[in-house]
């Protein structure tokens, strides 16, 4: 079977999966490469794609990340379980949507705004999307397939994602330990030895020491800087 | 209880950014405004942080009182439209609408109804918050109309004169004689009357200030927004200078509020007799339960 | 108030659900359809000729079919309005006419971008100036690279049936932007024919704004830290591929909404006669009088095929190609003075110089059978007696 999508980078401007004719794979399957195949074929080549290359790294988002429904316990569980069995594995969290200013730590969170930097910074050449909602889904995996050599899994609690390498539909946890057994089963079929390790936590900027700041430290905008240390300026007046 | 939505899921909030655990942890949601409210700015996480204003805009000091005066930041939606303020307001952990150009009246009007048909049973604040342009040129209409039609939402206008955005042009809201971009002789009428418009379309609630005192421009909002909740439509229209397109040295962009604060923005409030009825009301439950 | 109606899925209801023959107008239709669709809100704004749709979907509001409804200030305001709502999760109608969708066009080609689900009902009005009320569809035009989702409905009956698929069209979660259900003004809003409708005690089930592709703007689902829509432009190390991306994405949901075209609405043409020489190509009011020509020919024993696109976008391509892979000539009448359908067809095939640049009427002209017959007669190097005589 030909691969009609295939790990980038494909260049400056790609064209868009289903422009392409890709269509999202009908309920109890999944999509490879832009082809219709079974969930546990693709699952069994994700699986591999996260043992072997470089990385791998889980990109969860806001629908996993916040405890906004009954299922999430259960379904983060899942995601941590499945990462605890694939080496060297990360989280890097998708927490939210919004161009982010200054910037985002592109070690401590990914953005759909500019997915590319955060893969290329950490050099991942593997990655899982999971609990993105679809629209910023699949603006990422398109600005990964163009500009970067990553490949993408999407495991998607809705109709899945044609831009992605390999797609998994209406994901919900049992579906991720299923595909944590099949990783585990391919891990051992790869001779991989391994023993379920937690992946490190998220390594946000050391929190700044204000107390060490001295209006010097402000250079030529000291001027703005209203009050002293320490002070407190309840009111203006 | 929509507070969920806002805490991370106990397995993953070892993998979220420092930010976002702390917005939950020392930020205002769902705690008691005595606690994080105005008065203790400074000592907690607040909802907007960095932004990209210019250094000494009187307009980013403004919005980071509207998002520390709200009563109810975790159900709240704010909707802005393009201008300088929607760079900062973007940047706050409350979602925020932007829409087209001055469809920000329109657009909360849809919303109000919305969320007043879904949550019958919670109470959802929607604030509009946009420039003179915004809000008085190019949506003038639905601004009025929002108004007319008693749709219960806050209006706040950040006046600074002119489009500061887009460099500087002549708005509805810069003073007669104002030479400024295409107004190269300089403007050829008077400021509208934002505060008169809003009292004769229905506003139940209108204030016109310079925010100088951050505990009276936060008592002006949050009124406001009480009075959104229950009576009709409520306006606040305030001073927030552009020292950029104006020339004022930053360190004197205080000075110039407080001077305008004596001239065109001297504090004017008006409110209807509900609403009066109802701030007595509010402030006086406020007063019984911190003593 | 609640009419404790019986809640069902969209194929139940379009496909399954017993019918009964009534004779009602067009503008009737679409409202009857709104009655069968758990609109939630409908925002109206007059203008003639679409005036008699929102009259009637206010009516069944004070019916309680409805759960909201007011008039807006104008049309910039009422699809902006729509915007803030679809942003609060709900269920959304308007209607419009050719100025009126012109006024508003500005916040409604902002829907697709701005994912908002809601169906537009356009009921087909001369474009100023002069000012006329007359129908007219070249405001469709300018819809046509909105990106939204457009079905062009031939009568009464296509009123009905589009009108509900499109509520259950704009809601899947691969598709998400609005979808327009467009018919002429008059010929079709204010002309009687015969609608086969389902009780209205059925309903299309609810919508759920969870399951979206954004999240609502509803303090109810993450993040918090959300704006609909970032301008995705200057510093923050953005690129501009993320408008060319979020662009690609929505004429790709455009695309997927092809699937449910034929799921709800039997395909995106409907074809008589294929393969034979002579075929004539037409949607909306310009489809009825086509269909006309197509018995006229047979009649006379003429061997024409007859075309029908219910669907402008997506566009079926693919489909009109196989339509006219044989075909010699192609007559494509239309009732605007560009032709954006005529254009559309001769950029789908190879060899667009078969198609004959008409017959179009405008301003308001009726479009009579024998303008058709005339291109077809001279296509088949026949004397077009008939209009002679």
């Amino acid at each position: 079977m030909s691969k009609k999508i295939t790990v980038g980078p494909v260049g400056y401007m790609p064209q868009s999966a289903p422009s392409m004719g890709v269509e999202l794979s009908p309920e109890g399957q999944a999509l490879l490469y832009g082809n219709v195949v079974s969930e546990d074929e693709a699952m069994r080549d994700a699986a591999k794609a996260m043992l072997t290359m470089q990385n791998p790294t889980i990109f969860p988002g806001p629908q996993v990340l916040w405890d906004w429904r009954d299922d999430v316990a259960d379904k983060s569980a899942a995601i941590l379980d499945l990462a605890s069995e694939i080496p060297n594995c990360k989280i890097i969290p998708m927490p939210d949507y919004r161009p982010k200013y200054p910037k985002i730590d592109v070690k401590a969170e990914i953005n759909p705004n500019h997915p590319n930097l955060t893969i290329l910074d950490n050099k991942i050449k593997a990655c899982i999307f999971i609990g993105v909602h679809c629209h910023y889904a699949n603006l990422s995996l398109r600005m990964i397939r163009a500009g970067t050599d990553c490949y993408t899994i999407a495991m998607c609690a809705m109709m899945g994602h044609e831009e992605a390498m390999a797609s998994i539909r209406d994901v919900h946890a049992d579906d991720i330990r299923r595909f944590k057994d099949v990783l585990v089963e391919v891990r051992n079929e790869l001779g991989i030895e391994h023993t379920p390790t937690m992946p490190p936590e998220n390594p946000s900027l050391p929190e700044e020491d204000w107390g060490s700041l001295t209006p010097a430290d402000y250079g030529e905008y000291r001027s703005l800087i209203m009050s002293r240390k320490g002070e407190h300026v309840a009111d203006v007046e | 209880m929509s507070l969920k939505y806002m805490i991370p899921a106990s397995k993953f909030k070892r993998y979220l950014p420092k930010d976002y655990v702390e917005l939950v942890d020392y930020g205002p949601f769902g705690k008691d405004y005595a606690d994080v409210g105005v008065k203790n700015m400074g000592t907690f996480k607040e909802l907007v942080e960095e932004h990209p204003m210019c250094s000494g805009c009187w307009m980013a000091y403004y919005i980071k009182i509207i998002f520390a005066a709200l009563p109810n930041p975790e159900n709240t939606v704010t909707i802005g439209t393009a201008g300088c303020g929607r760079l900062a307001i973007s940047q706050a952990a409350v979602p925020f609408i932007y829409g087209n150009y001055g469809d920000q009246n329109a657009m909360a009007s849809g919303l109000t109804r919305a969320f007043r048909l879904r949550f019958p049973d919670i109470q959802k604040d929607v604030i509009t918050i946009a420039g003179d342009g915004g809000m008085m040129d190019i949506g003038f209409s639905m601004t009025m109309h929002a108004w007319f039609r008693r749709e219960k939402f806050t209006t706040i206008m950040l006046d600074n004169e002119v489009y500061g955005n887009t460099g500087g042009q002549e708005s509805g809201m810069s003073i007669e004689g104002a030479v400024l971009k295409m107004s190269p002789k300089g403007k050829n009428f008077g400021k509208m009357p934002a505060m008169q418009l809003a009292i004769t379309a229905g506003c139940v609630y209108v204030v016109k200030m310079s925010p100088t005192n951050i505990n009276k421009s936060a008592k002006a909002i949050r009124r406001a927004i009480f009075a959104a909740r229950n009576l009709g439509p409520t306006f606040i229209h305030v001073y927030t200078s552009c020292n950029i397109e104006y020339s004022i040295p930053t360190p004197d962009v205080f000075r110039d509020a407080k001077e305008m604060e004596k001239g065109r923005f001297a504090f004017e409030e008006f409110m209807t007799p509900e609403a009066k009825e109802l701030f007595a009301k509010v402030e006086s439950k406020k007063k019984r339960e911190v003593s | 108030m609640s009419l404790n109606k019986k809640l069902v899925d969209m194929d139940y209801l379009l496909n399954e659900a017993p019918r009964e023959k009534h004779f009602i107008t067009g503008a009737q239709a679409m409202s009857e359809a709104v009655k069968r669709a758990s609109v939630d809100m409908a925002i109206a704004y007059p203008i003639t000729p679409q005036s008699e749709v929102m009259h009637l979907v206010g009516d069944i509001y004070a019916q309680g079919h409805i759960k909201e409804y007011y008039r807006a200030e104008e049309e910039l305001g009422t699809m902006s309005a729509i915007a803030g709502a679809a942003r609060g999760g709900v269920r959304l109608f308007t209607a419009t006419s050719g100025p009126g969708l012109l006024r508003g066009l500005e916040a409604i080609v902002s829907w697709p971008g701005h994912r908002v689900p809601c169906v537009l009902g356009v009921l087909t009005r001369v474009i100023n100036a002069p000012l006329s009320i007359q129908p007219d569809n070249i405001e469709m035009a300018y819809l046509m690279h909105s990106g939204m989702v457009m079905l062009h409905a031939e009568n009464q009956q296509d009123t009905f049936d589009f009108t509900l698929a499109a509520f259950a069209i704009t809601e899947k979660v691969d598709v998400y932007i609005p979808v327009s259900v467009s018919t002429e003004g008059f010929f079709v809003t204010h002309a009687k024919g015969y609608v086969e409708m389902m009780s209205e005690e059925l309903a299309f089930t609810e919508p759920d704004p969870y399951h979206a592709p954004v999240p609502a703007m509803d303090n109810e689902v993450p993040p918090a830290r959300i704006q609909r829509d970032a301008p995705v432009q200057k510093s923050n190390f953005m690129s501009y591929l993320i408008h060319s991306v979020w662009q690609q994405e929505i004429w790709d949901s455009n695309r997927r909404a092809m699937k449910y075209v034929y799921q709800y609405i039997d395909g995106p043409l409907e074809v008589q006669n294929p393969g034979s020489d002579v075929m004539i190509v037409a949607s909306g009011c310009a489809a009825a009088q086509a269909r006309e020509a197509h018995r006229y020919a047979q009649e006379e024993g003429i061997s024409v095929g007859f075309v029908k696109v219910k669907c402008i976008r997506p566009w079926p391509k693919d489909e009109i190609r196989e339509a006219l892979a044989t075909a010699k000539t192609v007559i494509v009448p239309e009732h605007n003075i560009i032709g954006w359908l005529c254009k559309e067809v001769k950029a789908a095939i190879p060899n667009s110089g078969i198609v004959v640049e008409g017959p179009r009427v405008y301003g308001g002209m009726t479009l009579p059978v024998e303008l058709i017959m005339t291109e077809i007669y001279d296509a088949l190097g026949m004397d077009s007696l008939v209009l002679q005589a």
